[in-house]
């Protein structure tokens, strides 16, 4: 799938190959004995395993050490704190996920001003700038998970429905991106449509911003939310208000897979692949460690997930069987044979 | 709060007898401000040494200032043995400047403060050759959603950064008209539709110059007096910082190199034909064709497009025929900034656009052929590099473009007592010519089309 969006400072996408490793990198690399710390927003979430497993992976098969990996749990103070200790400690690279916007910019810019290539993931604080500030920002493509996400709505919406888009109230290069696209698509192929944008804080404010906009909005017919984890706090807000309302959003977390294989109330999802960004990641890592040019902005497409094709993805993206939960509710578990019925 | 300034400009005579005191207020708090902006002064002792006015003129202004939002005197200096000085600051955040960049393929928009510092910015892909009107309404979606973003600050100012050269003279204090800078624009009010939308004056300036500007003062050019920019794209253009301020010439069209004459080989042609991207890309899908360019012809077997960057990356790669369309560009491109330099004598060459950013191979070229033409006493300590901004660098100059233009001693004289720019008579002016327009045409029986 092309990469629709730009980067945060209007770069073409580059596609991961650019920054393949061939095997006499990977020997280069192991000969230098690079170190490398990660510094992510939190370690607790799938996404953040997945993408880590696939940094420290790769960074393993080119012999490179990782010596610290901090878990900032969204919180800028202590990503200011891990930056400035991992800065004294001078790895050869830091792999990053900036966790605010302005907050967190001096620090990043400290790093590389001391030498430590820096590779972003997800977001980039304004005004640092690529080959300056850092070397490289891996992301999904963005803006085509919140066009998937749109077009996924889309079958769902009667003419002239009204659809409440749930932003996330912060300077954030990935959610600003979906909310953007989303808002973009419909504009364009369903101008019938009314959208109704309503943003939240902070995941703890998710609920009460789902019930301002459902209370608001009674007539309200679809909803996109700009991740799963409040898109499943929505379906709960929406489910005790007794609204059942489709819904999309980005990322194939388990509960929203469930969601999405009982078509109840996820309609579609579009999902980023992050063991694959985090292998991306490393890869730039590496490239830049050995003194080759990387690319401004990586960006992965992502897929564009139903209940048809949720098992397949969910194993792309996770690189584990789907939930039995999943499973028994596309009747792929808990059927004698003999009930099965063969395309 | 005090009263709009009367002062007069455009032709308007002065009154006879004792000025008011606005009037006389005016140019000292113009002064001062604009000391205070650029951290020339920063103490009150300063203020009174560089605007050699008296300490009590400078209290009552600066009280005005503070009064309007546009100085804070809140925090305190370093003691250097009496009484720690209070430091007067610029309120960067008393306003916002919303800015933009239309090119070819892109359009971007941001939000700045009064500094020109980017507080927000967003990029996606576009088409020029759709109409001006669907243009004009993606971006002020685009600005709305900035706006409310921001929780929808005091809006000083719009910067647009377009595709071409912007001729008004040099001289006009904000766009008062929407000018044909690319075929079709003169039939859009691009400029009237944005004021009528945001009620903020507007600035244009072509894409060549607000990277000239945003490189001068955020990135490679920063400390520098003397920088030339190139321009690499579809158009090649040049823009000129000379004495630490853009130069503009005598109609606002400097740089359009790309219309100079080039010879290579048995061909002749403009720069822009014989090197720009379009003619990266004609090369590239011809060495794909004959077969010259292994890594291009897989690309298109493949049934992928052939674009300059695409070249670009194939180049980079190491293949043979994508490297000499990219030197030769690179060779061309060099033959005649060294002419310029020759010229001008610039301390510093950024070459930008996403080739000469993305490729190591045009860069090398044209510095080859730059160092090689020059004189020696121009290349000595000549510094050629790419941008590291890149599409940001236009943002952040568009925005250095309208703080430049909101606080120019001739714009600001005449809104300053208001503490707002749209208090400055042109632009009620220009206002009320608009408001008047649409009632005009709404007054007007059109014929039914057939």
């Amino acid at each position: 799938m092309a990469i629709t969006g730009l980067g945060p400072h209007g770069e073409r996408a580059s596609a991961p190959e650019r920054v393949l490793l061939l095997p006499e990198d990977m020997e280069r690399a192991r000969a230098s004995g690079f170190r490398v710390a990660i510094v992510l927003h939190t370690l607790e979430s799938d996404w953040a395993k997945q993408q880590l497993s696939g940094i420290v992976g790769t960074l393993g098969n080119c012999g490179v050490a990782v010596i610290d990996v901090v878990d900032c749990a969204f919180n800028p103070e202590l990503q200011i704190e891990a930056l400035e200790r991992l800065t004294l400690e001078a790895p050869d690279a830091i792999i990053s996920l900036p966790v605010a916007n302005s907050k967190v910019a001096a620090p990043h810019t400290r790093v590389s001003a001391a030498g430590i290539k820096l590779v972003l993931l997800d977001n980039v604080p304004t005004g640092l700038l690529p080959g300056k500030d850092y070397i490289s920002l891996v992301s999904a493509d963005n803006f085509g998970l919140g066009k998937i996400a749109a077009e996924g709505l889309s079958p769902h919406l009667r003419e002239g429905a009204e659809v409440g888009v749930l932003g996330y109230d912060a300077d954030f290069f990935a959610t600003n991106e979906r909310e953007i696209a989303f808002v973009k698509w419909m504009q364009v192929n369903r101008p019938d449509v009314s959208l109704r944008v309503q943003r939240f804080p902070a995941l703890s404010a998710v609920a009460a911003t789902t019930r301002t906009l459902a209370e608001a909005h009674p007539e309200l017919a679809g909803l996109f939310v700009v991740w799963d984890t409040p898109a499943m706090t929505a379906a709960r807000v929406l489910e005790t208000m007794g609204r059942k309302i489709p819904m999309t959003t980005v990322d194939l977390g388990q509960e929203a897979a469930i969601g999405l294989a009982a078509n109840e109330p996820l309609m579609a999802i579009a999902a980023q692949q992050p063991f694959r960004q985090g292998e991306t990641a490393a890869s730039i890592t590496v490239t830049a460690l050995l003194g080759r040019l990387a690319p401004a902005w990586v960006a992965l497409p992502g897929l564009a997930v139903t209940a048809r094709n949720v098992v397949e993805c969910f194993q792309t993206v996770w690189r584990m069987p789907a939930p039995h939960e999943v499973l028994r509710k596309l009747s792929l578990v808990g059927l004698k044979r003999s009930d099965r019925h063969l395309p | 709060m005090p009263t709009t300034a009367s002062v007069q400009t455009d032709g308007h005579p002065r009154r006879k007898g004792r000025p008011r005191v606005s009037e006389t207020a005016a140019p000292s708090l113009v002064d001062i401000l604009n000391l205070v902006r650029t951290e020339q002064a920063t103490t009150r002792q300063e203020i009174e040494r560089y605007s050699e006015l008296g300490r009590a003129v400078v209290a009552d202004r600066l009280g005005t200032l503070c009064e309007l939002g546009l100085v804070d005197e809140s925090e305190l200096g370093t003691a250097t043995g009496g009484r720690a000085p209070r430091l007067v600051r610029f309120s960067a955040d008393r306003g916002r400047i919303l800015v933009a960049t239309l090119d070819q393929t892109a359009l971007g928009v941001g939000i700045a403060d009064l500094a020109g510092s980017l507080l927000m910015e967003h990029h996606e892909a576009t088409e020029l050759t759709q109409p001006v009107s669907a243009l004009a309404e993606r971006l002020v979606t685009l600005f709305r959603w900035i706006l409310e973003r921001q929780s929808n600050p005091q809006l000083y100012g719009i910067s647009i950064s377009v595709p071409g050269a912007v001729s008004d003279g040099g001289e006009a204090l904000f766009q008062r008209a929407t000018p044909g800078v690319l075929p079709g624009w003169e039939s859009f009010p691009l400029v009237e539709t944005l004021v009528a939308a945001f009620n903020a004056p507007v600035w244009l300036r072509s894409s060549v110059e607000t990277m000239t500007m945003g490189e001068l003062h955020a990135g490679a050019g920063r400390n520098q007096r003397t920088m030339l920019l190139v321009k690499v794209g579809k158009r090649i253009g040049a823009g000129l910082a000379s004495d630490g301020t853009l130069f503009r010439g005598a109609q606002g069209t400097v740089g359009l190199i790309g219309s100079v004459p080039v010879t290579m080989g048995d061909r002749t042609g403009t720069l822009e034909a014989m090197a720009g991207s379009d003619h990266i890309a004609q090369d590239g899908r011809h060495a794909a064709e004959n077969g010259a360019s292994p890594v291009l012809a897989e690309l298109v077997r493949r049934g992928g497009d052939i674009t300059a960057l695409e070249v670009a990356q194939a180049a980079q790669m190491g293949d043979a025929a994508s490297i000499e369309i990219l030197s030769q560009s690179g060779r061309l491109i060099g033959q005649v900034v060294a002419t310029l330099a020759n010229m001008l004598n610039p301390a510093l060459i950024v070459l930008c656009g996403s080739i000469a950013q993305t490729n190591d191979i045009l860069l090398a070229s044209a510095r080859e052929a730059i160092y090689g033409a020059c004189h020696p006493l121009v290349s000595r300590d000549l510094q050629i590099i790419r941008s590291q901004m890149g599409s940001s660098s236009g943002l952040v100059g568009a925005a250095i473009v309208a703080t430049e233009g909101l606080f120019a001693a001739p714009m600001l004289r005449d809104w300053v007592m208001s503490g707002q720019p749209q208090a400055h008579p042109l632009f009620q002016q220009m206002k009320n010519e608009i408001a008047q327009r649409k009632v005009i045409e709404g007054d007007i029986v059109r014929p039914p089309d057939m």
